[in-house]
């Protein structure tokens, strides 16, 4: 069973080959921080209203320490509980990507925080921002929640490690990240910070297979041992979801504090709102707020892009090329 | 930008009626009839247009205490957010703009076309030439402005105007001219005559044609440089000529030129420098300064620089080369801004037929073999052979050209041989083309005395066709108006190097070519890869190569041959489909035009070339060049920000059959734009809304090698492969070497997996399903091993339908659960 204690590691024969899958497609989207020019991105600040300028500096504030918090976690918890090795894989795999995007945000605020000490007061976001400190607090809570526990012996320990599974997947990065994307695309609509969308974009790609990893996960442990999913849990992830969707929404108020055209709060509580119920759906739990997308520039995340080398660069290439030159293959 | 914590306040239950403030900075209540009855101005023959949606999705999305300018901007945008939804939003955004900036335009005090041309000028924007040629003939001109020409602008096209082609004012950063003035303007800086500034207008208001980016920036302003293309030969292998390159690059760069540069004279890794006595460190740390050169110098402003570094596969270090755009590997030997693109003799491909070896040699060992071609270079070659620096096999050097295509679609597969002894340039000895450009589609001989110039337009083929077919009398004035004023350019243009301006008034080459050609076979419902298209696209291109012939060569009676016109294969009776060997289908309009060239010769060395047209096909709102559509629903990404664009011949189709639901538009973008899926459509409709994706690319090939013996320089050909592997390429860049192609562009291939989907909704599966009970339901890997596992919702409470709903965030799971 996957979430049996212990430290397996036969690869052969393969017990969950869909976890090797996704490490190798993972590989594939290898990117590094240097491809992101954010050079653009400079001039672009200077332009922003003043609401805008508070938006993204509370924005990169959040980024500053959010994927060190899903780093740590990843390391503490997920991969001590998840006993399979093509899992683990991905897990380092995972971890790797984690890094990168920590790299990322770092380079990016040295960037666009030329000044020593609001740097640090950047980086230290989740000590004195409020906002940002009340939605790493939940996430600790969490975290904390698991800590103790060295192997999953009974079924309460089991259901404690899944509830941090799903927090970390359908909350943290399925809901905090998701929103944390929607002010980046609501930017990038606007033809602004270029740098930042297209670094962000990278990183929306590793975290929306990072989420369906920890989904696959659970489904797994579902089909395994079906009577950990009670009504208990299911209330349980219903009221974690709100909580996050409240922390995420007392975030989004700071943001939006001094008024943005085209983001207005009731938009984005509507936009978490639906965010949270398809992390429901996708676990199998029914809706809690019945609430549309109301955002069209997240329409515009679902569809092919279409980038010409004037613009930007296209990130759409593979990284992991296979065959040997023949003459005779269909093309 | 500052960080200043501050406390934050968790919204209230305020409850007020929400306000903007106007321009004169009072306070207004926000009024959604207002907004309603502004719309309304702008929707005639937009019958699916609701302006009330407009309206209270505008309301939606605004702070309390906006300003008007905001709410007329955000108004703008959401209209353009339901283009997705409904394509007559992008009509009704696109109007909304006009409105917004002809009314910045009016708060300059410019209400004439000559009133902003004279404001222009004032502000040392527009030239005296063309401020003088507009005072004289104001009223004419300022009479000729057509508004109704507004009305057919699609969204993105204009916004893309709107941002970045419209004059602003220099310091109010306001703009001084709407699009109508814009395209006078233009018009205006080419011309002579009124009557012929009119009419060159009109065809560019019409869309029907464009000249490219550099022409519509600068014509009529002070600084007239309007070519797209820059060749530049290789540096000689000393260090003067490779940092006179820097600063030739540079120049050109800054005013907004794509440059091709070639690097294959440079010695390689390890050769020795015999004036220090030490050894060479190779191309790739010059490389890598000309990679931070061009970036650093921005294109007037608007776009980064941009330049392609072409290289010969026999340099020693073409390995090097082929890895300079990896993502991974040591930054100081990778040169992100850089494209690359390998100049390939047939010998090479020979070898990898033959599966033969292949010598890599130092060009101070073989100065020569950068100026051969044809059996000359594979004489020298071989000759050469002996002081090889090393030896490699030649397929395991194609095959990492194949693997740097797949990987970065960068490592373009371009002909040497055949692009020389077909060139029309070629026709003396001593002149060689050394390179193609930036887009592969411009092939011109130079040296290092002349850096090849081209200016480029593009006639719109789906503005010249209707369902009955090609309106060819409609084409052949189009191309005639075209040749004229392409050719108009060398002579007012301003060339920012030396080289350039030698080399442009001798050979006045030109390269006119073609967008929509989609759009033509959508309105005659040809499916791309049909006999019929295949004979439509050839017979266009005969029919615009010998219109642009003849044009070409009525301006050589007017005014001359072009000096360098002895030295082309013209001058000895060639023309380029002879040359080819093409069956060429108007054979009377032919040998009419041979005897006038034989007598007065032609004004231009060179006339077509195919160039991508990104930018002004969609100013145009057509299909980019010869390309297929890359999906019936994509978005663009450009410094304008982000817009969606859907196939409106499609929603049309959809629309007359009652399919064009909620449902299958969400179907449509699950499968990213397919609708091979869509089984409410008959197999006819489907296979003529296919994406190249979902073309085989053979005949892309085909297609292209069939209008080619009716380019005399080349087309920017890009091959799509969603998922390359090294035996597919390898067959499909052999062929295309085979079926005579000189250039070939882009591989375009698609991310190995996706971000998934936020909006779309999980689908409600009709029938046939799949009923599981959730207690028995397991989950298990996909038996086939390979692609990815299917993520089943089980657990299916609130699942009234009693149905298994397959998880569809991510796309490719949907294709493996059926």
């Amino acid at each position: 069973m996957l979430l049996d204690p212990g430290m397996d590691l036969t690869l052969r024969p393969m017990k969950y080959p869909h976890f090797f899958d996704r490490y190798k497609d993972a590989i594939k989207n290898t990117w590094t921080v240097e491809e992101v020019d954010l050079h653009s991105d400079l001039a672009d600040l200077a332009k922003l209203s003043p609401a805008e300028q508070h938006l993204v500096s509370r924005l990169v504030a959040f980024f500053a320490t959010g994927d060190t918090i899903v780093a740590n976690n990843l390391v503490l918890n997920l991969y001590q509980h998840i006993n399979s090795p093509e899992g683990r894989l991905y897990l380092s795999r995972q971890l790797f990507e984690e890094a990168v995007h920590v790299q990322f945000y770092l380079n990016l605020l040295d960037t666009y925080v030329p000044d020593l000490d609001e740097r640090a007061a950047a980086f230290s976001a989740v000590d004195n921002i409020p906002s940002i400190a009340r939605k790493a607090e939940f996430c600790f809570k969490w975290i904390d929640s698991v800590f103790e526990l060295r192997e999953l012996k009974t079924k309460a320990d089991r259901r404690a490690f899944l509830l941090n599974v799903i927090c970390f997947a359908a909350c943290i990065e399925g809901l905090f990240f998701y929103g944390a994307f929607a002010y980046v695309y609501f930017l990038r609509s606007r033809g602004v910070l270029q740098g930042l969308a297209s670094g962000t974009n990278w990183v929306f790609r590793d975290e929306s297979m990072h989420m369906a990893f920890a989904f696959d996960v659970v489904d797994q442990v579902r089909g395994e041992e079906p009577d950990l999913f009670d009504a208990e849990m299911e209330q349980q992830v219903r009221d974690m979801l709100a909580d996050a969707v409240e922390c995420e929404v007392q975030f989004a108020a700071d943001l939006l504090e001094q008024g943005v055209s085209g983001m207005s709060l009731g938009d984005m509580r509507e936009y978490l709102q639906h965010v949270a119920d398809r992390r429901l759906a996708a676990l199998g739990i029914a809706p809690i707020y019945g609430s549309k997308n109301p955002f069209a520039f997240m329409e515009l995340q679902d569809v092919q892009e279409l980038s010409n080398f004037f613009e930007r660069r296209v990130s759409a290439y593979q990284v992991g090329v296979s065959g040997s030159v023949t003459f005779d293959d269909d093309f | 930008m500052t960080l200043t914590p501050e406390k934050t306040t968790v919204p209230g239950q305020r409850r007020h009626v929400m306000q903007v403030r106007k321009r004169n900075g009072e306070l207004a209540p926000v009024d959604v009839n207002k907004i309603v009855t502004a719309v309304e101005r702008w929707i005639t023959g937009l019958d699916e247009v609701d302006p009330l949606r407009v309206a209270t999705k505008t309301i939606s999305g605004l702070y309390d205490g906006a300003t008007t300018e905001e709410l007329d901007k955000l108004s703008i945008q959401t209209a353009a957010e339901l283009i997705g939804e409904e394509p007559q939003y992008s009509r009704l955004a696109a109007r909304l703009l006009i409105d917004l900036v002809s009314e910045e335009v009016g708060e300059q005090g410019v209400t004439t076309f000559s009133e902003s041309i004279a404001l222009g000028h004032q502000q040392g924007l527009i030239s005296e030439s063309t401020l003088e040629f507009v005072t004289k003939f104001k009223d004419k001109l300022d009479n000729a402005i057509d508004l109704g020409n507004d009305l057919r602008f699609e969204y993105f096209g204009l916004r893309t105007v709107a941002d970045r082609y419209l004059l602003r004012h220099p310091t109010k950063r306001v703009p001084i001219e709407t699009p109508q003035y814009w395209l006078l303007r233009v018009a205006c800086g080419l011309s002579q005559t009124v009557d012929e500034a009119i009419g060159f207008y009109r065809l560019m208001s019409s869309l029907a044609y464009l000249p490219s980016s550099p022409t519509l920036f600068n014509s009529g302003t002070t600084h007239t440089q309007m070519s797209s293309c820059f060749l530049v030969d290789s540096p000689k292998d000393e260090l003067d000529s490779i940092y006179e390159r820097y600063h030739q690059v540079a120049k050109l760069s800054k005013f907004s030129g794509g440059i091709g540069i070639a690097w294959s004279r440079v010695r390689g890794r390890g050769a020795l420098i015999r004036g220090t006595n030490g050894k060479s460190n190779g191309i790739v740390p010059f490389l890598k300064t000309l990679d931070a050169g061009v970036a650093a110098v921005n294109q007037g402003g608007r776009r980064k620089g941009a330049a392609c570094v072409y290289l010969e596969p026999w340099h020693p270090d073409v390995e090097e080369f082929l890895e300079l755009r990896d993502n991974t590997g040591e930054e100081s030997r990778r040169t992100h801004n850089l494209n690359l693109a390998n100049w390939i003799p047939d010998e090479f491909m020979r070898r990898v037929e033959a599966d033969g070896d292949w010598s890599l040699i130092d060009p101070s060992d073989a100065p020569e073999l950068p100026d051969l071609f044809g059996d000359e270079f594979t004489e020298a070659y071989r000759n050469a052979e002996k002081k090889a620096v090393k030896t490699v096999k030649a397929r395991d050097l194609y095959g990492r050209m194949m693997r740097t295509l797949a990987q970065t679609g960068n490592g373009w597969m371009t002909f040497k041989d055949r692009s020389n002894a077909l060139s029309n340039q070629t026709g003396a000895p001593g002149n060689t083309i050394h390179l193609s450009n930036l887009c592969t589609e411009i092939l011109e001989v130079n040296s290092d005395a002349e850096t090849a110039v081209c200016n480029l337009g593009s006639i719109n083929l789906g503005g010249h066709t209707t369902a009955d077919g090609v309106d060819w009398e409609k084409l052949r004035a189009t191309v005639r108006t075209a040749v004229t004023f392409l050719d108009r350019v060398i002579d007012i243009n301003y060339y920012p190097s030396d080289q350039a301006a030698a080399s442009n008034p001798r050979w006045r080459p030109v390269g006119l070519g073609l967008m929509g050609l989609q759009d033509a076979f959508f309105t005659l419902r040809l499916p791309f890869d049909s006999a019929e298209a295949k004979e439509l696209s050839t017979r266009v291109q005969e029919e615009i190569f010998l219109t642009a012939l003849e044009a070409s060569a009525t301006l050589a009676e007017q005014f001359g041959a072009h000096p360098s016109y002895p030295e082309t294969r013209a001058a000895k009776g060639d023309l380029h489909p002879e040359l080819w060997g093409a069956p060429m289908v108007q054979t009377a309009r032919w040998a009419s035009v041979k005897e006038r060239i034989a007598a007065h010769g032609l004004r231009n060395s060179l006339l077509i070339a195919i160039a991508p047209t990104a930018t002004i096909a969609s100013i145009a709102g057509c299909y980019e060049c010869i390309e297929p559509q890359v999906s019936n629903l994509f978005k663009r990404e450009t410094m304008s920000g982000e817009f969606l664009q859907v196939n409106t011949y499609l929603v049309r189709e959809l629309k007359a059959r009652g399919l064009w639901t909620a449902e299958i538009r969400d179907a449509i973008k699950r499968a990213e734009g397919s609708v091979q899926e869509i089984t409410e459509l008959p197999a006819d409709v489907r296979e003529i809304f296919r994406t190249a994706w979902e073309l085989p690319q053979k005949a892309l090939i085909d297609l292209a090698a069939a209008r080619a013996p009716f380019i005399d320089q080349s087309q920017s050909l890009n091959l799509f492969l969603s998922a390359p592997t090294i035996g597919k390429l390898s067959s499909m860049y052999l062929y295309a070497w085979k079926s005579g192609l000189k250039t070939s562009y882009y591989l375009r291939s698609r991310p190995a997996t996706r971000i998934q989907q936020a909006t779309t909704t999980a689908a409600v599966t009709k029938a046939p399903v799949v009923v599981v009970p959730a207690q028995t339901t397991t989950l298990v890997a996909n038996p086939s091993g390979a692609g990815q596992v299917a993520t089943l919702s089980l657990n299916l409470l609130g699942d009234t339908d009693g149905v298994l709903a397959a998880s569809l965030e991510n796309p490719d799971i949907c294709e493996a659960c059926q």
